[in-house]
């Protein structure tokens, strides 16, 4: 069986190697059969690596510990999801993941992309191969997931704090995230590289960017939740570098998904969008990279390997052939329209875009940070949270108003008086919240009032969208409000579903500001009966429970609380100690408040051999906006996805009215 | 009426110029980050330090009275320096594993801020013992 | 294990069909050329976006002028240039 494996990843690789190899000689020379043929090799390529994945998967469910990796990375006792899931547990199997996503999206949007044309199709294949055979390169020469030993009677098991629901969720996620990105950037070079300057390349992978795009937010957003409610520290994002790895390639694609809009629209901005799908691509590339190399100090720190080097050269690689591709053909690129107003929607997503990537950059900066400090000075020097939230808020706050800014504005030009007319109902909504905000007590934050009121303009901007929109579909049609309203969606999904999307921002930046400038934490040693209160909520301790599992022993504090002598429940947060691995881990007791949307969050911090606890308790208001936050970006990406069935008619009459055939 | 420079052009240098602003003014106030040091390499340093090593020998104390007393080490090296802590200690905490926490150097020993312990996880699997 | 053995060797012959299937189903085109869209088509497809952008463009102001976004004097100033931008691109043959 591992023969098998092997076997069908060196296949893999020797067909992606020919799609890279022939197709480029079939693109330069413009030989039709060869260009289908490399073509073709891709398809075959999706079909071996698929073949290895299943060998992959067959030797976890059968627990065949002559395989390394199964043998490293589960153990007999362990539930058969949490075996399956072991598939990307660790380095090489997580690699063979990329690999089967990469060939498959290829393949996808290779087969579906009829309107890019035959001459930039022919040289997205080479790209995608190029891609591809780097992975399969690192499978097959330097982490083979099918290495062998002599089967041990066991295996050694998988981290206890990996064996939960999310780890069967998150990482995929991210990976249809990461590798998504793949795609804009392999038709981006297609169109370079064919010298093509039209915008056919942007229309084929839209929807491939969307898709990348929403999969890499809700990666993160699961990965923030089970920092949450598994790690339990009370907070859900920490600024590790493995965490940014995520930020900054989805900061880069909310950039190209926005600048994309304008080359659309007027034609502009050429450049700078092949600029930022190529940063996506590559900080997509260097995510991965660090969340492997073991090169930057991170608490998730995967095992260090020798794989890092091999990351850096392929990203140095990627950047320097684009940068140069981009130069050549920058004669070409050069538009003719010209920004006509400092007043325009154009404007704004110019401001948005340089936001996003100063943002995206100042992470990247603070993450690579340690590695020139030590580089220049000798001595590796961190920043930390005061670092990344000033420049969250410094790039962040004006981001989250431009959000309600940009839609209020027309194309091209925006007429002064015009716009005073339209901000007049939202402005006027966001200073009397930040008068009642400040009234309410929320001036202990200044940050938080501005998240707030900035917040409060946004959606008040796109419910007036809604309206306007649909009381002037319903002008001209004669059709009642829920008709106006659908029929408006419908005929313009993408741009409805965005403002929904920017929703889902702004619930996401009221639940952050919140929870974190509005938290209150109080901790304290308790013997039984004594009580710690935190906003208002008194906690008492009763005492401890403990009750034997087959792998591990729980250890529960009771902990009632009570609010304004209410009874609210008895909750239970603690320690779980695992046998086998020798591990102890912390079992948080979050109370979710449904009216408030804030949640009591109770740590065990300590347990204490006199039957005391050492309890920690945080206050977060309007935290679980961020989870909701989370549900509405899916609706609203969805949205925006969605096809449209007049759109592509016109879209079919430009592109495939004379469409070369042969 | 065509305009002959590009206000897309200003709005860009303007921008750049705006953002880079920001950015020295952040440095030059709050300094070049947090210095991160093994035991060995910290005699020298008395501001904040972000000190990294692996915990020896048997902790002792209790970290939310009095502090939790250990012994940090160089990743491969034999120097070691005493660390008094105080505040919450996360679950992978114990003697082998890989700790940063940040605090100062007085007298020899070395005291930490209160809740900046942090434990790397170790590799992905669990090794059996 | 002779599954893995059948499932490798049709692996490989698979491969090797799908690579080969041009040459095989084609052994003597007539024309092997990747066609590039000629001068006049790319011309076509530049002309093709311009006036669906000219339309959009259109659509757009009149939506933006109904929603109130666009003043009256602003619509009127625009109107006629977009209009006859979007004259243009039809009669160009789009």
């Amino acid at each position: 069986m591992p023969d098998l494996g092997r076997a069908a990843i060196v296949t893999s690789f020797l067909l992606l190697a020919y799609a890279l190899a022939a197709g480029s000689f079939a693109a330069w020379r413009g030989r039709r059969r060869l260009a289908e043929s490399a073509q073709n090799a891709l398809i075959a390529a999706f079909g071996a690596t698929a073949v290895a994945a299943a060998v992959l998967l067959a030797a976890l469910a059968r627990h065949d510990f002559s395989f390394q990796y199964v043998a490293d990375h589960t153990s007999r006792e362990l539930p058969l999801g949490y075996t399956l899931t072991a598939f990307w547990g660790g380095q090489e199997g997580s690699l063979l993941l990329w690999l089967l996503v990469l060939s498959g999206y290829s393949v996808a949007a290779v087969l579906t992309a009829r309107r890019v044309g035959r001459e930039v199709l022919a040289w997205v294949v080479p790209t995608l191969g190029l891609v591809g055979t780097f992975f399969a390169v690192l499978l097959v020469f330097v982490a083979s997931p099918f290495a062998t030993q002599v089967a041990p009677a066991d295996g050694a098991g998988l981290n206890p704090s990996l064996q939960n629901p999310y780890m069967a969720v998150h990482p995929p996620m991210l990976y249809l995230g990461y590798v998504g990105l793949t795609i804009p950037f392999a038709f981006a070079m297609g169109a370079l590289l064919s010298g093509r300057t039209d915008e056919r390349w942007i229309v084929a992978t839209r929807r491939w960017t969307l898709a990348a795009w929403a999969f890499l937010g809700v990666g993160q957003l699961l990965g923030a939740h089970w920092a949450y409610v598994e790690i339990g520290w009370g907070g859900y994002y920490a600024w590790d570098p493995v965490e940014n790895a995520a930020l900054m390639p989805w900061l880069a694609a909310t950039a190209f998904l926005h600048s994309v809009m304008i080359q659309e629209k007027r034609g502009m901005l050429k450049v700078w969008n092949v600029l930022l799908v190529v940063l996506a691509f590559c900080l997509s590339l260097f995510g991965t990279f660090l969340t492997r190399s073991g090169i930057i100090q991170s608490i998730h720190s995967f095992t260090q390997s020798s794989i890092g080097p091999w990351f850096l050269g392929f990203i140095c690689l990627i950047t320097g052939g684009s940068l140069a591709l981009v130069l050549l053909r920058l004669p070409l690129l050069r538009a003719k329209t010209r920004l006509e107003s400092l007043v325009s929607r154009e404007a704004t997503f110019l401001y948005n875009n340089l936001l996003l990537v100063a943002l995206s950059l100042t992470i990247l900066w603070g993450v690579v940070y340690p590695l020139l400090s030590e580089a220049v000075t000798g001595e590796a020097a961190t920043v930390s949270k005061p670092y990344y939230n000033f420049f969250l808020h410094s790039f962040g706050l004006p981001l989250l108003l431009l959000m309600g800014i940009g839609p209020l504005v027309a194309w091209r030009r925006a007429s002064l008086r015009a716009l005073g007319r339209t901000f007049v109902w939202p402005l006027s909504a966001a200073l009397a919240a930040g008068v009642a905000l400040l009234a309410a007590g929320a001036g202990s934050s200044r940050i938080g009032v501005i998240a707030y009121t900035f917040s409060v303009f946004v959606l008040a901007s796109i419910v007036l969208e809604f309206a306007r929109g649909t009381s002037a579909r319903r002008a001209l049609g004669g059709v009642g409000w829920p008709g106006a309203f659908s029929s408006l969606v419908a005929r313009n999904r993408r741009r409805y579903g965005g403002y929904v999307v920017h929703a889902a921002i702004v619930l996401l930046a009221i639940g952050v500001a919140g929870s974190s400038s509005y938290q209150t934490v109080r901790e304290g040693r308790l013997h039984p009966g004594d009580s710690l209160t935190v906003a208002g909520n008194r906690l008492v301790f009763r005492g401890f429970e403990t009750r034997t599992e087959s792998n591990h022993r729980a250890i529960r504090a009771n902990v009632d609380v009570y609010r304004g002598g209410e009874y609210l429940g008895r909750y239970r947060p603690g320690k779980n100690e695992y046998f086998a691995e020798d591990q102890v881990s912390n079992e948080v007791s979050i109370r979710h408040d449904l009216l408030t949307g804030g949640d009591l969050f109770l740590i065990a911090d300590q347990v204490n051999a006199d039957g005391s606890v050492d309890l920690k308790a945080l206050q977060k208001p309007l935290v679980n906006l961020i989870w909701i936050a989370g549900l509405v970006f899916v609706g609203g990406s969805l949205i925006a996805l969605w096809p449209d069935a007049r759109e592509e008619r016109r879209l079919a009459e430009r592109y495939e009215r004379a469409a070369v055939r042969i | 009426m065509a305009r002959r420079g590009s206000p897309a052009r200003l709005i860009v240098a303007l921008s750049v110029a705006a953002v880079l602003a920001v950015f020295l003014l952040y440095t030059s106030i709050a300094g070049g980050g947090t210095p991160s040091l093994q035991p060995s390499q910290l005699p020298g340093h008395h501001g904040r330090v972000s000190l990294v090593g692996i915990v020896v020998g048997k902790p002792t104390g209790d970290a939310h009275a009095g502090g939790l007393h250990f012994l940090l080490r160089d990743r491969h090296a034999m120097a070691s320096v005493p660390v008094v802590y105080t505040g919450s200690v996360p679950d992978l905490f114990k003697t082998g594993r890989e700790v940063v926490v940040d605090g100062k150097l007085r007298k020899g020993v070395f005291v930490a801020v209160p809740n900046t312990l942090v434990t790397k996880c170790p590799s992905k699997y669990a090794p059996k013992k | 294990m002779s599954v893995a053995l059948v499932v490798g060797v049709l692996v490989a012959i698979g491969s090797v069909v799908l690579v080969a299937a041009p040459f095989l189903r084609e052994p003597a085109p007539t024309d092997d050329r990747l066609l590039r869209p000629g001068e006049a088509e790319q011309r076509r497809l530049a002309v093709a976006e311009e006036r669906d952008r000219a339309l959009a463009a259109l659509k757009e102001l009149e939506f933006d002028h109904r929603t109130g976004k666009v003043s009256d004097d602003d619509y009127r100033e625009l109107v006629g240039a977009l209009r006859q931008r979007a004259a243009e691109t039809l009669r160009a043959g789009g």
